[in-house]
């Protein structure tokens, strides 16, 4: 017993044990408990039953449920377009040209900024009487106010273009990175060769880059599944359900309405379909055929 | 110089010369489309930020006219004034303060602790922490702030900072960053420790810690960004208004005084600029560390 005590495993366990047993509580303890809660009725209002499958049952029957699946599904369109859009910006800002670190750290301020700064001023960007319909109307694209995210057609896409805005900096700066630590020689030996400058993205570049497209494609798809507090502060989910994402619709299952069993129930279907979104992502890298990026 | 100088020059001189001239004429080109290109980024990223500036230095009657407008007649601090009077804006920061300070202490004492036996010790057990880890990043847990809620009602924090931080006190992304940074450190540090007797948690933190301060940095400023920015978990687990952090008090300020833009304006900027400027004096940490994050 006193050996134990004075061997590697036990240390290292005694290092280990404050943050795994907050991990265990605040990570694990959800995915496990959500499981039993699932299959109940709890709410704080009633007393509490054991309901079997009856949550998923009423889940895929529930129209409001289905489309905010719907929605968040779209909202993962955005995830191709983020990653081009970062990677041709971070190819501009890896050119060494004087003063091309305070556009770095310009592009970045949009990241740094709380989410629900960034929803208040594009609110009043595209609200009523508003700057951006102005500039428009100036520039002669549009001929009447548009109401951008009072339109249940368009107000999802505002949404998306939102988030993507706020987006670009951090794919930017992780690509960026990728980009500078490509070795310099490998330019210079293929360039003796007399390979073109296109060569040499398409051999060189794209290669070595992959392992930062399925980083930034993994954690951009995560986060546009997940994509909450945007809609909570502009749309709350409306007009209607235009813009009722999925994990807006279990925030109101569940702390709103604190239908705590139900909100599990979506909670747990999601949750599949992440991972299994997850899986095809990886399959189609590690395979290495089709690169859609 | 424009063209017709250059097709002057270029009848004038040698043909090495001239063909130098088009190169750097070509150089000076792709510089002037880069910079174009870069200034209307910035224009597109920086430019919402810049508005609200000049929204929040204008006077009321310019903010509602029509056409909008887009810079200030002239410039006053009124809206400043008025909504720091009126918000309680110090209580509302110290707040902010507490809540990241504490999430940030956190974050760096639980991740360097965790991560340090995963990279330098040998124990059973490990592939079984690890495979744990890994599957926390497979199986996301969608409705985790539900039993979060139930978690922390369980545990008496409600309304409490403590229930605001502990659900993001640790990550396992936070403990993979430690792992990977103590792996690179000499083993000769810790054998030198244990010859002189130091204990293990002495070596850890006076020997191996300020080996790795460039990830600690990493850490705090990742952390102290997402917990001064966080709002929806604080409105969630306080009741109390008055405990708010700015980001709540934001969207609280937005319900009560939609009419009254010039103040929410002013608002968003007193409560977005403490953050930007952490951001601007750390800036060079943290996209090393960001880099190095996903290298690693």
């Amino acid at each position: 017993m006193i050996k134990w005590l004075r061997s590697e495993s036990f240390t290292a366990w005694a290092f280990m044990t404050p943050g795994l047993l907050l991990l265990a509580v605040f990570v694990f303890w959800p995915i496990i408990y959500s499981i039993p809660l699932a299959l109940t009725d709890y709410s704080v209002i009633s007393d509490t039953h054991f309901v079997g499958l009856d949550n998923f049952e009423a889940a895929f029957k529930d129209r409001n449920f289905l489309i905010s699946i719907w929605n968040s599904l779209l909202y993962v369109l955005i995830v191709p377009f983020l990653q081009i859009f970062s990677i041709l910006m971070a190819v501009l800002v890896n050119s060494r040209i004087p003063g091309i670190k305070i556009f770095r750290t310009t592009y970045y301020i949009p990241v740094v900024t709380s989410m629900v700064a960034v929803a208040l001023i594009w609110s009043w960007l595209l609200g009523k009487n508003s700057i951006v319909n102005y500039l428009l109307m100036q520039v002669g694209l549009i001929s009447k106010d548009i109401h951008w995210l009072s339109d249940s057609n368009l107000a999802l896409y505002v949404l998306m273009f939102i988030t993507m805005w706020k987006g670009l900096g951090y794919y930017m700066m992780l690509y960026l990175a990728g980009l500078q630590n490509i070795p310099q020689d490998l330019y210079e030996a293929a360039r003796v060769d007399g390979a073109s400058r296109w060569r040499l993205i398409v051999h060189i570049t794209l290669p070595l880059l992959r392992p930062y497209v399925l980083f930034c494609t993994l954690i951009s798809l995560m986060s546009a599944i997940r994509v909450f507090d945007e809609v909570y502060v502009l749309t709350k989910g409306g007009p209607g359900t235009a813009t009722l994402t999925s994990s807006l619709y279990i925030f109101q299952k569940g702390m709103e309405q604190f239908n705590f069993g139900y909100a599990s129930a979506l909670g747990l279907i999601v949750g599949a379909m992440i991972a299994l979104l997850s899986i095809i992502v990886f399959r189609f890298n590690r395979k290495g055929g089709v690169n859609p990026y | 110089m424009n063209l017709k100088d250059d097709k002057m020059l270029r009848s004038s001189l040698p043909k090495k010369e001239s063909s130098r001239i088009m190169r750097s004429l070509a150089r000076i080109l792709r510089m002037t489309v880069i910079y174009v290109l870069l200034v209307l980024l910035a224009l597109f990223l920086m430019g919402p930020f810049l508005w609200l500036l000049s929204v929040s230095l204008m006077p009321g009657r310019n903010i509602f006219s029509t056409p909008p407008a887009i810079f200030p007649t002239f410039i006053d601090f009124d809206n400043y004034v008025q909504v720091w009077q009126f918000m309680n804006f110090p209580k509302y920061m110290l707040n902010t303060v507490i809540i990241t300070v504490l999430g940030v202490v956190l974050n760096v004492v639980l991740a360097s602790l965790t991560g340090y036996p995963l990279a330098v010790f040998r124990f059973k057990g490990k592939n079984l922490v690890f495979t744990l880890l890994i599957a926390t990043m497979i199986i996301p847990s969608y409705t985790a702030f539900i039993v979060h809620y139930l978690t922390i009602q369980g545990l008496h924090l409600g309304n409490t900072y403590l229930g605001v931080v502990l659900p993001g006190a640790v990550s396992v992304f936070n403990i993979f960053l430690m792992r990977q940074t103590f792996i690179h450190i000499p083993t000769d540090v810790r054998d030198s420790g244990k010859m002189d007797g130091a204990s293990e948690f002495r070596i850890w933190w006076q020997l191996v810690l300020p080996l790795v301060k460039p990830a600690l940095a990493v850490i705090s400023l990742l952390e102290a960004m997402s917990f001064w920015n966080s709002f929806l978990w604080p409105i969630v687990i306080l009741n109390d208004t008055e405990l708010y952090p700015l980001a709540a008090a934001l969207t609280y300020l937005n319900g009560q005084f939609a009419y009254n833009f010039g103040w929410i304006a002013a608002g968003t900027m007193i409560s977005v600029l403490p953050i930007i400027i952490l951001f601007l004096f750390t800036q060079r940490y943290y996209m090393e560390g960001l880099a190095g994050a996903v290298k690693g």
